[in-house]
């Protein structure tokens, strides 16, 4: 039939096409070293990806200067939209048709997991998780083949249980995002709090779908119930709806709130002078604090570069450059086994200190830095004070635990 | 189930829904309008209604925030969202009313679709923040329970939007002879009126509904990318729950959202959000034509 | 020649094809309801994302063989198509899609939400597939074999009675009706068969990628897969097959290179819409259908003279 032959020849060009484009070969290896990147561009979170993604930039413009191993190193984005479905297909992308020699990514610990089971380990390549922090990353879920230079919730947990010690509240309510980021911090924080004070009890969990724009109604129906403190276990799409609702609603410094990284800068910036006062945070970076030569420099730089100063992404993307130029000339040549091996208990020089990554389950070591957010005139916003600085070694789970929490899957 | 339903709870819960139907329909209103008269469902509702919170943000910092800002957001967004709507009627709907009702449909999807990256080439991807003017900051005491003041604000807005728009289509000419060419289009157009001027004036309406219901909304969460996709689907149900076309109906079905999905965060947080569907399902099984009768 | 691709083009090509075989299955089961039978399917996706979800659920949170999943998905998906049927086939073209709409909004809003069951947003990933169908180019033949083996099923349909009748239907229901064919039935028949086909599609996916996830359920992937039938021309068989091909390629190749695919989608979509709504398969069938209408014409005119 007529009509049916303009489909076959259609289908024959478009298959041609693609054979031609498949065989052509690909443009001389200079041998860069090719990252690619998978990560949040676009809605709520995406204020997380940009600054990480800037980290990255200044890092490996510096690191460009002297090269790495005779090459640059070079990296291409992909946009997850914070969704796991994408994610996976970007990171499958990179892997088969860019032929990246390592992934990096993302703020989602959703896609984070299904990446590092679906690609990493299937594909066998590195996989570098510098934003989510699920602690299954490197823990449950963890394997040789991804790392983690973001803090996770484990850490979190226990410096949250750290700041609680010390204050009188027993009733607590839970509320967070409904994903695998938002139950891991629950988790992490209620299993810790409980072992330091056993008198406390939870008088209420809500979840809601990642992403509510409207949490009045969560927030008003949560203050009713009057709990002595509230813990958000929110993640990048909620954290800024829940600081304004918080404000909306009038909670602010009527009953004690508790969220991992509110007092991050990324977090907190676009709130200005309106940002809520009175919230304790956890974050393993602040640009303002402390106040060593090393993190003076990189938030100059950032901040000529840029324009504001760095969050905990762009210093966590920061490091990951560094450990990933690192172990690139420690292992002598760009393979990709022998990445892994010279990764494996690194340490490197970062705007805080040296960092490691630690062997035993691929986490970087970070300090945690416990605060409360004020409004500061010269900040033009909020900032953490109150400071408690507690050391990685304190708050890391052990090796052992790794282990045993590995084998149980 | 963990909650202890207390008196003044379901009090507060109550009011937090209704100012929430309020936003649902100034927005839906504008959805089923278009809806009565082009039969046609606009899927570019939801983006209109993200600019018009983008623009309202980018208006009231222009002014300095404020007072001032903020009533300057209030009205001129909806403004600038009706003259985005009218350029894109136009220049390129108008063109296609005497096609199928597909390709009309499939034009406004393809709308939402060029008007959502619109957005992020406009604005960038990062979060935007406004704020209440300050009387209307802060929340007053309703049975000892906070209550936001601006939610009473929405409470006062929502009906005199209301009250306007019935106002409008029952007792000004332009508003009749809408409804007339949503009943009988070729009737109209045989008594001489340009129905294609009835048209364009009933889509760029509604826009502006949407683009108001955007700006209220504003202060109350945060203006993000992504926002389209939720307001449409919910302003989609409600129409179809009021009755095509009815802006009564509108009401109703936005009360019925509203206040389901706050009630039921009382009761059952993880599935509250299922409510108002739930509440669709059964009432399109038993009435599937929506609760109020619908224009056509 | 599809059978020799693997010998010729890198894995990630042999990827894209597979995913071409399985939008395609889904975008022809859509046609046959949309362009055959002229009911306005607007949920869609819905069946697909069932028939999805029953197999990776079976595969992922059972002990029972994974194919047992891969049956059930198809049955699942059109007992859905069904029920809803059964409700939205009472009233006609915007009211069926709409009430469709709401509807199949309730099930994807259940699964999503749904976080012990379901995996909630996150979804559930990692599935595990038995062990002949873990590579990358057995994959891409069982896909190609399956998906056959549909569309000649489907192709056997739209040339027996049924799809006659199907056809009859969209053109002039009133007259059908008149003449005592069951409208209802047929539909209610034809949604049940297309809804099959999606579930299928939808099990498919799950082979491919391993992954079940909400979005799978959403109405903008509905609203795509509308778009894949109009491209490729809603009229004819293999119109939407050619349509989810391009679709899928400008999806991977466009955006790999701006962020902006949505934006370049809309536009096509306009331009589509304006110059080309038959869509590319389309394009000899105006012209057939012109040449058509002039001979009807002319042999009008002869027999008006014949008979005068």
């Amino acid at each position: 039939m007529k009509k049916e032959r303009i489909s076959w020849i259609g289908l024959l060009l478009f298959f041609a096409g693609c054979a031609l484009a498949a065989l052509l070969p690909s443009p001389a290896a200079a041998r860069d070293i090719k990252v690619g990147i998978v990560d949040t561009y676009s809605g709520p979170a995406a204020v997380f990806g940009n600054d990480a993604l800037n980290g990255f930039k200044l890092a490996v413009n510096e690191i460009n200067k002297q090269g790495v191993l005779g090459g640059k190193i070079v990296f291409t984005t992909r946009d997850e939209q914070f969704k796991v479905d994408i994610a996976l297909n970007m990171a499958k992308e990179l892997v088969l048709k860019e032929d990246v020699d390592v992934l990096v990514g993302t703020i989602n610990s959703g896609a984070s997991m299904a990446i590092s089971e679906a690609v990493a380990k299937k594909e066998k390549i590195p996989f570098i998780v510098w934003t989510a922090k699920s602690e299954n990353i490197t823990g449950k879920a963890g394997h040789r083949y991804v790392f983690s230079t973001a803090e996770n919730t484990a850490m979190a947990g226990k410096s949250a249980a750290v700041a609680f010690a010390q204050k009188p509240y027993k009733k607590f309510w839970i509320a967070g995002d409904d994903y695998e980021y938002g139950h891991a911090i629950a988790d992490a924080v209620w299993r810790n709090l409980k072992k330091i004070k056993p008198e406390v009890e939870v008088i209420g969990k809500t979840w809601w779908k990642p992403g509510e724009s409207d949490l009045i109604p969560y927030l008003t129906a949560i203050q009713a119930a009057k709990p002595d403190c509230i813990i958000f276990a929110t993640g990048g799409l909620s954290m800024a709806n829940v600081l304004k609702a918080m404000k909306t609603t009038g909670m602010e410094n009527k009953i004690p709130v508790w969220i991992h990284t509110a007092t991050d800068q990324s977090v907190l910036k676009p709130l200005g002078m309106n940002a809520p006062e009175g919230v304790m945070g956890t974050i393993q970076y602040h640009y303002y604090y402390p106040d060593l030569a090393a993190n003076k420099k990189f938030v100059k730089d950032f901040q000529a570069a840029y324009g504001n100063p760095p969050g905990f992404p762009a210093f966590n993307a920061y490091t990951t450059a560094y450990f990933i130029a690192e172990a690139f000339r420690q292992a002598g040549k760009i393979d990709k086994e022998k990445f892994i091996d010279s990764l494996e208990g690194l340490k490197v020089d970062t705007p805080v200190g040296k960092v490691e990554m630690r062997a035993c389950d691929h986490q970087a070591v970070y300090p945690m830095f416990l605060g409360t957010t004020k409004i500061s005139e010269e900040f033009g916003g909020a900032i953490s004070s109150d400071i408690i600085t507690l050391r990685g070694a304190e708050v890391m789970p052990t090796c052992e635990e790794i282990a045993e929490a590995r084998k149980q899957k | 189930m963990e909650f202890n339903v207390s008196f003044s709870g379901l009090i507060i819960q109550f009011l937090v829904g209704l100012s929430r139907a309020m936003i649902l329909f100034i927005v839906s209103s504008g959805l089923s309008f278009i809806l009565g008269v082009l039969r046609v469902p606009n899927v570019a509702h939801g983006s209109l209604y993200m600019i018009g919170a983008f623009t309202a943000h980018t208006l009231a910092m222009a002014a300095g925030g404020g007072v001032v800002g903020f009533w300057l957001a209030i009205f001129v967004s909806p403004l600038v969202v009706a003259l985005i709507s009218l350029l894109a009627e136009r220049l390129l709907f108008c063109h296609l009313y005497e096609r199928e009702h597909l390709m009309l449909l499939l034009f406004t999807f393809a709308l939402a679709l060029i008007l959502g990256d619109l957005t992020k080439l406009t604005w960038g991807a990062d979060y935007r923040s406004l704020v209440a003017p300050p009387f209307l900051q802060g929340s007053v005491s309703v049975l000892g329970t906070p209550f936001p003041k601006y939610n009473l604000f929405l409470l006062a807005v929502g009906p005199v939007v209301a009250v306007g728009l019935w106002l409008f289509s029952s007792k000004t000419k332009v508003g009749k002879i809408a409804r007339a060419a949503a009943v009988d289009r070729e009737m109209v157009g045989a008594i001489g009126i340009n129905v294609s001027w009835v048209f364009a004036f009933a889509f760029v309406l509604g826009c502006f509904l949407a683009g108001l219901g955007g700006a209220l909304v504003s202060p109350t969460l945060s203006i993000t990318l992504g926002m389209d996709h939720t307001i449409i689907i919910e302003a989609f149900l409600i129409v179809t729950i009021g009755g095509l076309g009815n802006i009564w109906g509108a009401m109703v079905g936005s009360l019925i959202f509203g206040i389901s999905q706050s009630i039921g965060i009382l009761l059952w947080p993880q599935f509250a959000i299922v409510f108002p569907y739930l509440a669709v399902v059964i009432i399109l099984t038993m009435k599937p034509t929506g609760l109020l009768k619908s224009v056509w | 020649m599809l059978l020799l691709a693997p010998f010729f083009v890198t894995r990630f090509y042999i990827y894209i094809l597979s995913v071409i075989f399985v939008t395609a299955l889904l975008a022809m089961s859509l046609n046959l309801l949309v362009g055959h039978g002229g009911v306005y399917q607007f949920h869609h996706a819905v069946f697909y994302g069932v028939g999805a979800y029953t197999a990776g659920l079976i595969a992922a949170k059972t002990t029972w063989p994974v194919w047992i999943g891969f049956c059930a998905g198809p049955m699942v998906a059109a007992a859905a198509g069904w029920v809803i049927g059964l409700i939205c086939v009472r009233l006609n073209k915007l009211y069926f899609g709409m009430l469709q709409i709401s509807l199949g909004s309730l099930i994807w809003i259940v699964a999503l939400r749904w976080y012990s069951l379901t995996g909630g947003d996150d979804g559930i990933h990692g599935i595990r597939m038995p062990e002949i169908l873990s590579s990358t180019v057995n994959v891409y033949y069982f896909l190609l074999a399956v998906v056959s083996v549909c569309l000649v099923a489907m192709f056997l349909i739209y040339n027996s009675p049924f799809g006659v009748t199907l056809r009859a239907i969209r053109d002039n229901p009133q007259r059908c009706e008149a003449v005592g064919i069951n409208v209802r039935r047929h539909q209610l028949l034809a949604i049940v068969i297309a809804t099959f086909f999606a579930g299928a599609a939808g099990v498919l996916f799950v082979v491919l990628e391993g992954s079940i996830f909400p979005d799978m359920l959403f109405w903008v992937l509905s609203l795509e897969v509308f778009i894949m039938c109009l491209l490729g021309g809603g009229f004819t068989f293999f119109g939407p097959v050619v349509g989810a091909a391009i679709m899928v390629a400008l999806r991977t190749f466009v955006g790999s290179v701006t962020e902006y695919w949505t934006l370049i989608l809309g536009i096509v979509l306009i331009l589509l819409i304006f110059f080309l709504p038959e869509g590319i398969m389309g394009i000899n069938f105006r012209e057939r259908a012109r040449s058509r209408s002039r001979r009807a014409a002319a042999r009008a005119s002869e027999g008006a003279d014949a008979a005068g």
